[in-house]
């Protein structure tokens, strides 16, 4: 069975891409619009994976990561924060809260799967 | 470690000689965020510049770009120029957002892809154009004036305080100007885009 991954962006472009670039390497996606929706889904979808952004209205993606590590089936779950913000500090706090890798845009698309790969193992 | 020097914020800060205003300049690849009383100017070939601003937060924010080709020459697949183009005009948004703009605020008024240059392929103008208005539509920003094609450059004047745009048309564009986007064009290859990962 596919694994299902989550991604969780503001701007519909870019879940337009990410989705595009996941479902062409074979994944299941589910879609979220920001943290909020992130954290719900996380929860309802049992992801294998989730993709995030940082700055997002409502919760943003360092919040929504913190949310998510409460939840006991989601404490291993790999967490990719897929940003523009490449500031060391703001990816300190990303990793504090519980994220697995830190990636900034623009991202190419064979390197995102590879990094997908090597955090979930098939 | 900061891999990417492409799209980075404009540092160009003068007095303008006539309005006496405190202004900054964008050159092709840059982009800038303020909400200050400030002007932005920018010359535009085929390369396009989305003004982006806060109709309640007198805030705003200018960019300066084209989408890339790859290496060899052509154009690079529909994936790695739109991926640049969505950095491009993502990056600035997120600044905006991060200066306290609220998404439903925004509004655009969208400049460029004129067709200056004989040696470049009208499409590459013309692909600037659509993806621009693409990605707005698609993003929900709506625009409210667009100034787009034809065979002259532009000097756009911007404050994003107000929102207030004004074009100067130039027939011919100096070498100076036709030399600086080529040297941005021939940096936006692919293969000198760099990705940073990083895992925790």
């Amino acid at each position: 069975m596919a694994k299902k991954i989550l991604t969780v962006d503001d701007s519909a472009s870019i879940r337009q891409m990410v989705s595009f670039t996941l479902k062409q390497a074979g994944y299941d996606v589910v879609e979220a619009i920001d943290g909020v929706q992130g954290l719900s889904k996380a929860k309802s979808e049992a992801p294998h994976l989730i993709i995030t952004d940082l700055n997002m209205p409502n919760m943003n993606g360092i919040e929504m990561i913190k949310g998510i590590r409460q939840v006991a089936d989601h404490k291993f779950t790999p967490i990719l924060m897929l940003t523009t913000e490449s500031d060391t500090t703001k990816k300190m706090e990303g990793k504090e809260a519980g994220a697995t890798g830190w990636i900034v845009k623009p991202f190419n698309p064979e390197q995102l799967i590879k990094v997908i790969q090597k955090v979930m193992p098939a | 470690m900061v891999a990417i020097d492409i799209q980075k914020q404009s540092t160009h800060h003068y007095v303008h000689s006539k309005t006496h205003q405190w202004t900054t300049k964008l050159m092709p690849g840059e982009f800038y965020v303020t909400d200050k009383e400030e002007l932005l100017i920018t010359v535009l070939g085929s390369c396009v510049s989305a003004c982006i601003y806060d109709v309640k937060g007198n805030l705003g924010g200018m960019n300066h770009f084209m989408l890339p080709h790859s290496s060899n020459g052509q154009w690079a697949g529909d994936s790695l120029a739109t991926r640049y183009g969505n950095y491009a005009m993502e990056h600035m948004i997120n600044e905006l957002l991060k200066k306290g703009a609220l998404k439903e605020n925004l509004r655009a008024k969208i400049f460029g892809g004129g067709n200056i240059n004989s040696h470049m392929r009208d499409d590459v103008s013309q692909s600037n154009i659509a993806f621009v208005k693409e990605y707005l539509l698609i993003e929900k920003i709506p625009v409210l004036l667009e100034d787009l094609g034809g065979d002259y450059s532009r000097k756009v004047y911007f404050t994003p305080y107000n929102g207030e745009t004004s074009v100067k048309y130039i027939k011919q564009p100096s070498e100076t100007v036709i030399k600086r986007e080529e040297r941005y064009e021939s940096e936006l290859k692919e293969d000198e885009i760099n990705y940073d990962v990083e895992l925790f």
